[in-house]
């Protein structure tokens, strides 16, 4: 959990403005931590794996499904889930009801760096929707399903070339417990 | 031949009040200026950046044709110096500490060797001396008489991607010389200025379950929630009295503009497409401007919020994702070239609703988030370019961009 540091505040710009202003302070309060989420809870394990030795705890477990989950790919300005694609789209969905059946599902809308404005925030989403109804198309829960876009923001490669792009135009899978 | 010159004239004529229109002119009529430095106090580092940023700061007036020439001299002396001799003014300046270790400025205006503007500053804290430059260039600019450069003097606020996820909000002036950082780490974006005086502002934060609209007090430091929504949740514009917001949100997954009281926090759906609406921004008391891919393709559309009525508003582009209006301009992103496999330019455009034409204001790169000042006098715009995130202003009248490079990180998003 990425906790949010207040810094100090802004000072003196209120400039000209007279110099007897008591120049504020935005401390690291509580007040502005207790904003954030909850950290996660250490939730009752899960049952491990048989062949296990060691006893896997929940957030452990919840990483391992989540990798088994593949990301699913677009293309450039389009939120159409490709062909080659769906296949994905259906293993996905059978983690989600099997291994990954009693979390929520997020899922994270990404697009490529061109442009970092409010419409590309939307394409990432509407990825991100278009995955939904496939998965909620082959029995997903839609309760189970939250959405987010993180734009250009969330770039697993930052090279300029296509190969590059063409994996950041994608839509990943993040388990909630 | 009367004739022509004539028609030439009338023409002119016509459009001189119209921005859309290229404006050229000569930098050699614009009257000289130099700058003399009488300062007692600091380092000559210090003074070199001061110094510096005056200068930037007189250039951006675009009024001067500005002499970079460094020059001591005496406050006092009741001549300019002998290479000024033949400039049409002279600023001289004395940075000052005082015995409270404020920082202060005496500045006088010269014209050949007449005194005909002095101005004192002070501020405590002499990490801030860019904004008493932007001070005394707003001052000297009304002194000229020319229409007033409000937005020198405002702040602007930014997030700034260190990493994946990972960002910061930054307060700074409009030239990214004073930065602060006002909230770190997490995943914050669009930081939206809360009202005129820019004591508080939005943004979205990402960092929990489903996205979050915060406020921050910067008097106090209090941070609350707003509101959330699974998907988007983007405070897109701010009314000029605070009372008011439009959102972005997608509750369903479905982008759309929502009007946000902010007294009562209720909350009015303005859109209904099943595509994406996002980017509303006020247009006097009843309108609204908005991006939308209705026809196809994102492009730029007005909303009547009594009537719900929609219009088109921009003709030209087949993809023009954000906008900013004022009074009877419009300028917005539209996006050059389509290319899935190699690099795409977006380029910023003014259009004016009364005619047709339109004009282009930036050359290269990915150029977006344009915002007009409050006076219409200049648009801020975010420029990323091989590489390298700058603050662009573009000074209409003037036909005039400049731009002010960031040092680390990538610019997501601006306000001024």
């Amino acid at each position: 959990m990425k906790s949010i540091v207040l810094a100090s505040a802004v000072t003196a710009l209120l400039v000209l403005s007279g110099c007897g202003d008591k120049e504020p302070q935005v401390e690291a309060t509580d007040a502005a931590v207790a904003t954030q989420a909850a950290p996660v809870q250490a939730a009752p394990s899960v049952k491990a794996p048989v062949s296990s030795v060691v006893a896997e705890t929940e957030a452990e477990y919840m990483a391992r499904i989540e990798k088994e989950m593949k990301s699913i790919y677009f293309d450039f300005d389009k939120f159409n889930i490709r062909a080659d694609m769906t296949s994905n789209v259906s293993a996905d969905a059978s983690v989600a009801n099997t291994k990954a059946s009693k979390f929520l599902v997020k899922l994270e809308g990404n697009c490529d760096e061109w442009g970092s404005d409010e419409y590309n925030f939307a394409l990432g989403l509407k990825r991100a929707e278009a995955v939904k109804k496939a998965l909620v198309a082959e029995g997903v829960n839609a309760s189970r399903v939250s959405m987010v876009s993180f734009g250009e923001s969330s770039p697993v490669c930052t090279d300029k070339t296509k190969e590059c792009w063409a994996q950041n135009r994608r839509v990943d899978f993040k388990l909630l417990p | 031949m009367k004739i022509i010159i004539s028609v030439l004239l009338v023409i002119v004529s016509l459009f001189a009040s119209d921005a859309t229109i290229d404006v050229v002119k000569k930098a050699d009529s614009l009257p000289s200026i130099a700058i003399e430095d009488a300062s007692v106090s600091y380092d000559a580092t210090f003074k070199s950046k001061f110094f510096k940023t005056i200068a930037a700061d007189l250039n951006v007036l675009t009024i001067f044709n500005v002499d970079k020439s460094y020059r001591n001299v005496n406050f006092d002396a009741s001549e300019v110096l002998y290479e000024n001799k033949d400039m049409n003014y002279v600023l001289r300046y004395k940075l000052v500490q005082d015995d409270a270790r404020a920082f202060n400025v005496e500045m006088k205006l010269m014209r050949k060797n007449d005194v005909v503007l002095t101005k004192n500053y002070k501020v405590n804290n002499p990490d801030i001396y860019m904004f008493v430059a932007h001070t005394m260039a707003y001052d000297i600019n009304e002194f000229m008489g020319e229409n007033p450069v409000e937005w020198m003097k405002r702040k602007v606020i930014f997030s700034r991607m260190i990493s994946p996820q990972v960002s910061e909000l930054v307060v700074a002036d409009y030239t990214l010389t004073y930065q602060h950082v006002v909230v770190k780490g997490g995943f914050n974006i669009f930081p939206k200025w809360a009202n005129k005086e820019q004591s508080a502002f939005y943004y979205t934060s990402l960092a929990e379950k489903i996205p979050t609209l915060k406020y921050i007090d910067l008097k106090t430091g209090k941070s609350r929630i707003i509101k959330s929504s699974d998907g988007m949740m983007i405070c897109s514009d701010v009314s000029e009295d605070g009372l008011k917001l439009l959102l972005t949100m997608a509750p369903t997954g479905q982008p759309d503009v929502f009007l946000y009281d902010v007294k009562t926090q209720a909350t009015k759906k303005l859109t209904n497409f099943a595509g994406i609406d996002v980017g509303g921004q006020f247009l006097g008391n009843d309108k609204v401007v908005f991006v939308s891919d209705r026809l196809g393709y994102p492009n730029i559309f007005s909303l009547s919020i009594s009537s719900g009525a929609v219009e088109q508003i921009v003709y030209y582009g087949k993809s023009n994702s954000a906008c900013s209006v004022h009074g009877k301009y419009i300028v917005y992103k539209a996006r050059e070239s389509s290319e899935s496999f190699s690099n795409n330019t977006f380029n910023l455009h003014l259009a004016s609703t009364e005619t047709d034409f339109v004009r282009r204001l930036t050359a290269v790169g990915v150029n977006e988030f344009p915002k007009f000042s409050a006076d219409g006098d200049a648009i801020i715009f975010v420029k990323n370019y091989q590489s390298q995130s700058s603050v662009g202003i573009i000074r209409l009248n003037h036909n005039k961009n400049f731009l002010f490079p960031l040092q680390v990180g990538k610019i997501q998003s601006i306000d001024w």
